[in-house]
């Protein structure tokens, strides 16, 4: 018993002294705090996993990336071009590029890449390509299945990092977790779930993009990036110097940090849509009169000024702004309007109680509200249920874990409605929370109707430009707005702070997120 | 020694007096909120959110501006309920489970002290926390999940004690005299081995609170608006610089009434002196 | 004193399979399916189907325990679902961490505790007494995570001494133990001043003090001693405490854990993350008893014979 008892206590105090010496700081060595949603994401395999951290563009390089003005900019592909018909794409790659393990890239990477994406769970993103033709070992070209104006996007998105497939092949399974080897400015030197996962410089790096200012190797030699799910913790960090940077920052804590000194927000916009279905199914949001009155009572401006500090901005509709397929006839917006809430509700025969709640027939428009755990769920929760007494609708809240709110929208009938948020930059969205066929869940709002099913349709497989795609989603967008499906309610922006006496930041943050075109510029004081 | 001398001798001991009157404006808090509370526990203020302790405000508002004193008051009413109701179901199903355990013996009792034994050692965080997850979100499983966490202790109590009157000879001589076992369990063995049992239970009611709180830090519980003293230091962790006192006022009220509990058990026990047979288990 | 171990280690055969089937089965008690957490926006019923079959959750309950439990005999505890990693990794790296901090938390409130409660012992009833155990009861009465929020505010963010979270050095250990410890710390007193204010109640002690012992060295020698017995049967009854208990702190102070690895994948659903971490804390805390009963045969012969 004493041996066991002695051995436990040397390994842990070999295991905590091994520890202890990796935290020690050296130059050009930063350490920063990934963002919360990211905590627990499992692994660093591009093609497999699910879920990916912010590291991922470090290590992997793109075909494209994209800028946050929407555009796209080659890295790994350095030119592209598509045919009138949609048929087919060509990409001029980058020469010279070597994976982390010494491999050259060329275009039979990209033939051994894209079918490696059959039977993942990443397979819808490249479904359209039928195969991949090599015309030179720097040109490939996409023969496609069908037309797919979404292309570029979903080239630029952080599942499409190309690995090294030598080393992609030996690794199997363990890709991503054990190892990882890209093409991009950092290697992976240790990743352990849920604490941290540290990078060092890939000194070989020459596939910066454009949108970098450094288009050589990384300035910073080493970054440990830790994983920290409780934001305050995060902040205190920041605060106190035990980290650099933080990948994220809720909103509620932007105004103390910009009273801190020494400290620097920056905000990037924004790719999520806080959101409130209605279950279309059942009594009393069958009822589009009561779908009406309940997304007018949503007041988007208060939520905005008084939980969020006026940063970020209302949402009017289901898609984050920046999209094209945003700018709908503003008629169809919806934005806070009692009045509006209470007349349609008094036409409908609901008719105010004594006790702030109304009712028709002996029924009371009591509903049940629901969200997920999380800060800001619950403040936007707690808010939207005062709200909604405002023009006469109760609500009860239940708070439930991810799983559990899963499980019970499966049941379809169980729910009313719900507080959620989704991030994507794409419009193809709607399909996923809308379309007929995914009633429950992920389509929460139970909508099935045949003419919202037919331009999604149209939408989704009948576009062959890019244009085309625009017009086709922007209608189904404007016909879901039209029905009264859900309440939109606040479009966050990203927001990271760092500290100004240690890091030095470039004067312009590139793309659509703090990534590997932004980090290669970022130096340590 | 009289019921009522006893409890002359608990309140006018120190501690005694000092803790049953703590107690007693908690209750008092719980029992008559709407009446004592200066605001309503549910009016949002957005305005007015995150704002200083003052005179209008006595422990400032928290972040959607509504009274802090008032929702504390009105989570009297959630703590307090939420572990006497926990406990209560806790001690007479731990009682019933002990006390046929202890008279009936063998295989029975077996499988009850392995299943106690086991148990006991678990935390009772975890207990609470897969069972709630079980049962879904909300008070009624709170109360119920929290009774089970606390269930091998008063079965452990409850047995211990019965062990020791089980043999004694006027149970055997009832027995003799031809009387049924629920008979003997309910009128004889019960009422004697009750008074530890019901100490042991006044003490957990104070770890049920902090337990019920600690479950409201996860954001499980009472579901908002209504407030319960865990659930509020929760959503102050994340106004922990710009207010505080969100987090350390329920804090407070926590440890003042936990505190009140202790103290008044131990003058209870010391008052009734049955020390040992507490801890005879 | 061999057979009496033996014999203890026999009976817990079938403790054991019980809480083998037990944790196995109670997760799937938990509304939702780790395979939500899995599929991806724009795939199909076809593609989370096929996921399901992956990981053998299709078969019906009993057949998945039956393999579950023989891969579990030969030291296999599966592939952790969303973690992607095997669940002996995912123990092995955050079992040390909840061991360290554990044992710590535990080695500081039965020094504290003892000396606290001999101090309150030998004084007993003086306004020492009163003033130690009152400050203790305060330790013992507040929620930990508050305690542990409020250790935060003093001394990592006005004071600076330790870090404010995480789990790379050994400073960043100070603020948890503390946290844990002095919440630990009531009931070793409380057991010690107890047993000890009995003990001196002895004949034999009595017997000291006529033969002219001085008062010092009965206390120190003799009584704390005796008094020991409570106390080691408490703490070996906590050793789940120890693993899992600290779970509130870890997640305060961002450290790992098996208690967070236990919380975190059952949020998520991960079922053999959570098989594995259920199973480890019920293995300890039948060693933990285990444990108590040995110590308590070896200290005190007479209940050796009784259960023999």
């Amino acid at each position: 018993m004493r041996i066991t008892a002695k051995a436990l206590l040397l390994t842990s105090s070999t295991f905590l002294s091994a520890t202890l010496l990796s935290g020690a700081l050296l130059a050009q060595d930063a350490t920063f705090v990934m963002p919360a949603r990211d905590v627990g994401a499992p692994s660093y395999n591009p093609i497999k996993g699910t879920r990916l951290n912010a590291a991922t563009t470090l290590i992997y390089d793109r075909m494209v990336i994209q800028d946050a003005d929407q555009s796209f900019h080659g890295q790994l592909a350095s030119s592209w071009e598509t045919t009138a018909d949609g048929m087919s794409w060509t990409f001029k790659l980058r020469p010279n590029v070597k994976f982390h393990d010494g491999e050259p890239f060329n275009a039979e990477t990209i033939v051994w890449w894209v079918p490696k994406f059959k039977g993942t769970e990443n397979a819808f993103m490249t479904d359209a390509i039928d195969k991949v033709e090599v015309i030179d070992p720097l040109t490939v070209k996409f023969v496609m299945k069908n037309p797919d104006p979404n292309m570029l996007f979903n080239m630029a998105s952080s599942f499409m990092g190309v690995p090294s497939p030598k080393s992609f092949d030996a690794l199997g399974d363990k890709f991503g977790v054990t190892g990882a080897v890209g093409s991009g400015p950092f290697k992976l030197e240790s990743f352990v779930v849920g604490q941290q996962t540290v990078l060092v410089r890939n000194d070989g790096y020459n596939s910066a993009s454009k949108l970098s200012v450094n288009q050589g190797p990384a300035k910073l030699k080493k970054i440990t990036l830790r994983e920290i799910a409780e934001d305050s913790t995060a902040f205190l960090e920041l605060k106190t110097g035990g980290v650099d940077m933080l990948l994220s920052v809720p909103t509620d804590f932007l105004p103390r940090l910009s009273a801190e000194k020494g400290t620097k927000v920056v905000t990037l916009p924004g790719t999520e849509v806080y959101y409130m279905p209605m279950n279309t199914s059942v009594a009393p949001f069958d009822d589009i009169k009561v779908r009406e009155a309940t997304a007018f009572a949503i007041n988007q401006k208060e939520i905005l000024a008084s939980l969020f500090g006026g940063v970020g901005a209302e949402a009017n509709t289901f898609l984050i702004s920046g999209l094209a397929e945003a700018k709908v006839d503003p008629k169809l917006m919806i934005s806070y309007d009692p009045a509006r809430s209470k007349k349609v509700l008094d036409e409908a025969g609901w008719v105010m109680g004594s006790d702030g709640v109304r009712a028709k027939g002996g029924t009371k428009l009591q509903v049940k509200l629901w969200t997920q755990n999380g800060t800001e769920f619950k403040r936007i929760t707690e808010v939207v249920q005062a709200q909604l007494k405002a023009v006469g609708i109760g609500a009860d809240i239940t708070i439930f874990d991810a799983a559990t709110i899963t499980a019970q929208y499966r049941k379809k009938t169980e729910h009313q409605l719900a507080v959620r948020v989704y991030s994507w930059a794409n419009a193809d969205i709607l399909d996923w929370f809308f379309a007929g066929k995914r009633a429950g869940h992920p389509n929460h709002a139970m909508w099935v109707n045949p003419v919202s099913d037919a331009l999604n349709e149209t939408a989704m497989k009948g576009s062959r430009t890019w244009d085309e795609r625009v017009v086709n989603f922007r209608a189904y967008h404007e016909n879901l707005l039209s029905q009264f499906v859900f309440a939109p309610i606040y479009q966050p922006v990203q927001n990271f702070a760092y500290s100004e006496a240690r890091i030095s930041m470039p004067a312009t943050v590139r793309g659509t997120r703090l990534q590997s075109q932004t980090v290669v510029d970022i130096e340590k004081k | 020694m009289a019921a009522s001398t006893t409890v002359r001798t608990i309140l006018l001991s120190p501690r005694g007096g000092l803790s049953a009157i703590v107690l007693a404006i908690v209750i008092i808090c719980a029992l008559f909120a709407p009446l004592i509370a200066p605001y309503a526990y549910d009016i949002q203020s957005l305005r007015n959110a995150n704002l200083d302790p003052s005179w209008k405000n006595w422990m400032g508002t928290d972040e959607f501006g509504r009274d802090l004193l008032s929702r504390i008051i009105y989570g009297a009413r959630t703590s307090l309920s939420v572990a006497i109701t926990a406990i209560s179901i806790s001690v007479a199903a731990g009682m019933t489970l002990g006390a046929m355990a202890a008279y009936f013996g063998g295989t029975f009792d077996r499988i009850v002290t392995a299943a106690v034994d086991l148990t006991w050692s678990f935390p009772e965080i975890l207990i609470a926390l897969i069972l709630i997850a079980i049962m879904g979100p909300g008070l009624n499983s709170t109360m119920i999940a929290i009774s089970i966490a606390y269930l091998a202790q008063f079965t452990r109590l409850t047995r211990a004690q019965i062990m020791a009157l089980k043999n004694e000879t006027y149970i055997e001589a009832t027995r003799n005299l031809g009387a049924g076992h629920t008979h003997i369990i309910f009128r004889h063995l019960l009422p004697n081995a009750l008074t530890p049992v019901i100490v042991a239970g006044m003490l957990a009611t104070g770890d049920a609170i902090i337990l019920e709180a600690t479950l409201g830090f996860f954001g499980l519980g009472a579901q908002p608006p209504t407030p319960s003293w865990g659930a509020m230091m929760s959503s102050g962790t994340a106004q922990i610089f710009i207010a505080p006192w969100i987090i350390i006022f329920p804090g407070l009220a926590i440890a003042i009434t936990v505190i009140a509990i202790n103290l008044f058990g131990d003058a209870v026990i010391e008052a009734l002196d049955i020390r040992n047979r507490l801890r005879d288990s | 004193m061999l057979n009496f171990l033996l014999k203890r280690l026999v009976l817990l055969i079938p403790v054991f399979l019980v809480v083998s089937i037990i944790i196995f089965m109670i997760i799937h008690l938990v509304p939702g399916d780790p395979i939500d957490s899995i599929v991806q926006i724009g795939s199909t019923p076809e593609q989370k189907a096929e996921l399901t079959a992956k990981y053998g959750l299709d078969k019906p309950l009993v057949i998945q325990y039956v393999i579950w439990f023989g891969k579990m005999m030969t030291g296999d505890l599966g592939e952790a679902i969303i973690l992607r990693q095997p669940v002996s990794s995912l123990i092995a790296q955050n079992l040390p961490h909840s061991l360290i901090l554990g044992t710590l938390a535990l080695v500081f409130s039965t020094i504290v505790g003892i000396a606290t409660g001999a101090i309150a012992a030998i004084c007993k009833d003086s306004w020492i007494d009163r003033t130690v155990m009152g400050l203790i009861l305060l330790g013992s009465t507040v929620p930990s995570f508050w305690l542990g929020l409020l250790m935060i505010l003093l001394f990592a963010v006005q004071l600076g001494w330790f870090p404010v979270s995480g789990a790379r050095s050994w400073s960043a250990l100070v603020l948890p133990v503390l946290t844990i410890g002095l919440g630990g710390v009531a009931l070793v007193a409380r057991v010690t001043r107890v047993a000890m204010m009995d003990i001196s109640r002895r004949d034999f002690v009595m017997m000291l003090h006529a033969k002219g012992v001085p008062a010092w060295r009965i206390n120190l020698q003799h009584i704390l001693r005796h008094a020991m017995l409570p106390v080691v049967t408490i703490l070996s009854l906590r050793i789940g405490w120890i693993l899992g208990g600290a779970v509130t702190i870890e997640y305060v102070f961002a450290r790992p854990g098996l208690g967070s690895l236990l919380i975190t994948s059952l949020n998520q659903r991960d079922y053999p993350v959570v098989q594995g971490c259920l199973l480890m804390l019920a293995i300890a805390v039948m060693l933990g008893t285990l444990l108590g009963d040995v110590v308590q045969a070896a200290m005190d012969p007479r209940v050796r014979e009784r259960t023999s």
